[in-house]
């Protein structure tokens, strides 16, 4: 725990920062974090860890129960966002609070009270300044609706930057970006930060931190684990702090490449839905786990929801166990299918109901009393097996799915198929906003899956997670399939440059149209 | 890996006044009104007649709230079921002289159903918000009621429709006394029976008359409603006699009660309204549910049209007007969210009786109805603001606000870490 005393004081300084909810959670435990100006400070830890709740503090959201957070050598006693702001740290969140109906300068200056009259000169020119600051280009007259994901990033930096902020802390600033988004923000954050600047750095996305940041501080159950220059650390060592010993079980847990595998029980033929993708086609066997390698844009959502008949202006043929296309949802779960879709609090579980009552919902009528009536008995059984099998960490199945964090809320939207019928699984990234531990369990569970029989199609941009647990990965670029690669024999090097479109796999392709898009 | 002690015991999450607020107003309400009535030297508010009285009186809007939560449960909105109820009343009054009771009573159910229907298609299928269709309809709806009616008020010869509605059926003491036995018969046999085997997997030790105690207190409807059945029968017995539409009413609410409660179509229409999309991902066909709700509402409101016909046997063109207002007051007092996937058909009905005995009061009293609309409006949105601050999330904003005004009285702390 190295934090060395003679370097410049630290622009924030957290001294044993102790947080206990009401209802008895001891979520930080004597937390020391010290961010000199100047750098860019990684905060990383697994969900749970206390990272959450450490923003929360920072940035005056919430309150410590003990413990002190100096600002610029004064304590601070911030009791709202606004406070924090006004002193010169500023937030930008991971799901960003902008105004999709009005202009760019609208929100990059919204809630700017320094003078009654709207500017638009000035503005229009501060505006342009910060652009140049950042090295981002953005016309102010844009609506934010019509944006990129990416450039709506930007300009949530960029409201934060308006402030003139000493700091600002970026809360998951890549998780929706695509890798060029992503050069584009680690070179603005270098460029201010060597402008002085200071950035507090949250991320899931290891190789990021280690990138970018100049320290890191790694929290774990609420304590601090490592607190080191990153130089002085890489890649495992940080592994290690955050889960400790899990990862690597689940590195020498590596799939077989020479399994028997099963009859085709999902075959796409030349399927196709509008823009977004096709026409493509491809097959997965029973026991078979195929990747689908596709960054955001590529159609691998719409793919997944074709498939599973979410989507019924596809044209093409999709044929489960024999079986045509499933027209709709509900035909889908009776054939056997099940999706785990990518946004899971909008589309995977209720977060009002209890863990036992979303696990049941898609096999109701199996634990029901002549199909009409629920046994709750059974379906607790099931829940408390679910909980058991999946390592849910909950004190009891009667917690809100809403309150367990995301590894975990996902484990309960896996759980709702695991005792049904379903023997065809489509996994829309499936471990997006999960924190380390609980990624390396859903693995896992997938290979699980595969090793009982099923067959599972994943869809992700988590290239390193495909070749650790597929056996076959396709590559999805602009709604075309440009290359069927066997796992053991490629890397995520070649998945990367083929996805991101370096490279080329002409003679792999697997859909006879794809070629020609 | 269950700790039960971490959990406040279920009958205490039953009795916080988020789930059972509508119930101590309501005994609240009635408490002031017997207090104020008796201090007047007037005749016992509680009497068996003016209990009856409102009851009668909220029979037909609390057969209309129930049904108004299943649309609100669903996720939907409807605003034309007043509209709605006095179409059908006008087609039943209609047709019954010249086509006989029972192909009348045919049509008016058709005409609600096909009102549903319209609903349904437009929202579910084509994709408008609710609010708009309904408000839409409502309109349409009165219209066709003006243009079948023409101004005018009819009367009907037959008086099938009237004799039924204005009936009264009694419920024998002997009967009631049996059925209130039974019901806590049956509670009682039920925490026995399965409360050893909870407690086997939940707690090693020895306390399984705390788990029975735990049970009872879980069936507390069957055997509060026992024992309310029986104290009527044994002390009011005047009040198992009761107009037809209130026991239609009561009839209804177990029914929808015990469907929303115990059913996979209650479970999976609770799913629909909290969320769609992950409902229709599990395979639920949410479309059905919800039109089905929607369908459901116009033929009841079509049920409530025809009975609230034959009160008068006539209808004129303005019945029930604004009614579907009261409606949803009704449901909003009893609870139910707007937003769909939360509702208890029991306390809309509740929330039915309070609005009623609201009104039945200012007349009793003899207070004058001008500040009638002033207490009901001040009262539901008093409820409203009720549920909002108590409920388990905004509770939570509400302290952080409060806590922030008061310079964060932090819980002290014992330095530890592990």
């Amino acid at each position: 725990m190295s934090s060395d005393p003679g370097g410049t004081p630290p622009i924030l300084d957290v001294r044993d920062v102790h947080k206990v909810y009401r209802t008895g959670t001891h979520a930080l435990r004597g937390v020391s974090m010290r961010v000199r100006p100047g750098t860019v400070h990684g905060l990383i830890g697994a969900n749970g860890a206390g990272k959450s709740t450490l923003i929360k503090i920072l940035s005056g959201a919430q309150t410590v129960s003990d413990g002190e957070i100096a600002w610029r050598g004064e304590p601070a006693h911030w009791s709202s966002p606004s406070q924090a702001l006004a002193d010169g740290l500023a937030a930008v969140y991971q799901h960003m609070p902008l105004v999709p109906s009005l202009s760019v300068l609208d929100n990059v200056f919204l809630g700017h009270t320094g003078s009654v009259r709207w500017d638009r000169t000035r503005r229009t020119r501060e505006l342009a300044e910060l652009c140049d600051r950042v090295g981002y280009p953005l016309d102010g007259d844009d609506l934010v609706g019509d944006l990129s994901i990416g450039a709506r990033q930007m300009v949530a930096i960029l409201q934060a930057l308006a402030r003139g902020p000493a700091l600002v802390l970026l809360d998951e600033p890549t998780a929706a970006l695509s890798p060029s988004e992503r050069e584009i923000l680690f070179a603005s954050v270098r460029r201010l930060r060597d402008t002085g600047t200071t950035f507090i750095y949250v991320s899931h996305f290891l190789d990021e931190v280690l990138d970018l940041t100049d320290h890191l501080t790694v929290l774990r159950d609420g304590l601090v684990v490592l607190d080191a220059p990153t130089a002085s650390t890489d890649e495992a060592a940080l592994i290690t702090a955050i889960v400790g010993e899990r990862l690597a079980a689940f590195e020498a847990d590596a799939p077989s490449p020479a399994r028997d595998l099963g009859e085709v029980v999902l075959a796409v033929d030349d399927l196709a839905s509008g823009a977004a993708f096709g026409p493509l086609s491809f097959s997965v066997r029973a026991g078979e786990v195929v990747g689908i390698a596709g960054l955001l844009g590529s159609g691998r959502t719409e793919l997944l929801q074709a498939i599973y008949g979410a989507d019924r202006a596809v044209t093409g043929s999709v044929t489960v166990n024999g079986r045509d296309r499933p027209r709709g949802p509900q035909v889908a779960v009776r054939r056997g299918m099940a999706l785990v879709p990518e946004d899971r609090a909008r589309q995977g579980f209720l977060a009002d109901w209890e863990i036992w009552r979303n696990i049941s919902l898609p096999d109701l009528p199996r634990l029901s009393w002549r199909r009409m009536f629920p046994h709750t008995g059974r379906e607790r059984a099931q829940a408390r097996q679910a909980v058991e099998d999946l390592g849910i960490k909950t004190q009891t199945i009667d917690s809100k799915v809403g309150d367990l964090s995301g590894g975990n809320a996902q484990k309960v939207v896996f759980a709702k198929w695991l005792y049904g019928n379903a023997s065809i699984f489509l996994l829309d990234e499936p471990t997006a906003g999960v924190d380390v531990g609980a990624k390396s369990d859903i693995l896992h569970l997938i290979r699980r899956l595969a090793q009982r029989g099923a067959a599972v199609l994943i869809v992700t941009s988590e290239f390193e997670e495909l070749i650790g647990s597929c056996d076959r990965i396709l590559v999805l670029r602009r709604g075309a399939l440009v290359a069927d690669l066997v796992s053991a024999e490629t890397d995520v090097h070649e998945v990367t440059a083929i996805a991101s479109g370096f490279a080329r796999h002409g003679d792999q392709i697997s859909s006879r149209k794809a070629a020609t898009s | 890996m269950t700790n039960p002690a971490a959990k406040p015991p279920a009958w205490r999450k039953a009795l916080a006044p988020r789930a059972a607020g509508v119930v101590y107003a309501f005994i609240a309400l009635l408490a002031v009104l017997t207090i104020t009535s008796s201090v007047q030297g007037r005749p016992s508010y509680l009497s068996s007649v003016n209990l009856s009285n409102i009851l009668e009186q909220s029979a037909l809007i609390g057969i209309l709230a129930i049904f108004m939560t299943v649309v609100l449960i669903s996720g939907n909105f409807d605003l034309s079921v007043a509209s709605t109820a006095a179409l059908a009343g006008t087609v039943a009054l209609k047709l019954i002289d010249g086509n006989g009771t029972f192909l009348a009573v045919l049509a008016a159910i058709a005409c609600g159903a096909l009102v549903g229907l319209v609903n349904a298609l437009l929202v579910q299928k084509v994709g408008v918000n609710a609010f708009i269709v309904t408000l839409g309809t409502l309109t349409a709806v009165r219209g066709v009621v003006q243009a079948i009616l023409d101004g005018k008020s009819i009367t009907a010869h037959n008086t099938a429709l009237l004799s039924f509605s204005t009936g009264r059926w009694e419920l024998p003491v002997a009967v009631a006394l049996v059925l209130g036995g039974a019901l806590i018969a049956l509670a009682v046999v039920l925490a026995v029976r399965s409360g050893p085997a909870r407690t086997s997997a939940a707690s090693s030790g020895a306390d399984s008359s705390g788990a029975v105690r735990e049970k009872l207190t879980a069936t507390w409807p069957l055997w509060l409603g026992g024992l309310l059945i029986l104290v009527i029968a044994g002390f009011r017995p005047n009040l198992l006699e009761q107009a037809v539409p209130v026991w239609i009413m009561l009839g209804l609410a177990l029914v929808a009660s015990l469907v929303l409660r115990f059913t996979v179509i209650g479970r999976n229409l609770y799913a629909v309204g909290g969320n769609a999309e992950a409902a229709r991902l599990s395979g639920i066909n949410v479309d059905r549910y919800k039109m089905g709700a929607f369908v459901l509402n116009g033929v009841l409101a079509a049920v409530v049209g025809v009975l609230y016909a034959g009160r008068f046997n006539s209808v004129d063109p303005t019945v029930l007007t604004g009614g579907e207002l009261t409606v949803i007051a009704a449901a909003v007092l009893g609870g139910t969210s707007l937003f769909g996937g939360s509702g208890v058909v029991v306390k809309s009905v509740i929330g039915t009786l309070i609005l009623f005995t609201l009104s039945n009061g200012f007349n009793v009293l003899n207070i004058g109805s001008n500040y009638q609309n002033v207490v009901q409006g001040t009262v539901l949105v008093a409820a409203a603001s009720l549920y909002t601050a108590t409920s388990q999330r905004d509770r939570a904003l509400f302290r952080k606000r409060v806590a922030r005004k008061t310079a964060d009285p932090a819980p002290v702390l014992t330095k530890s870490s592990a």
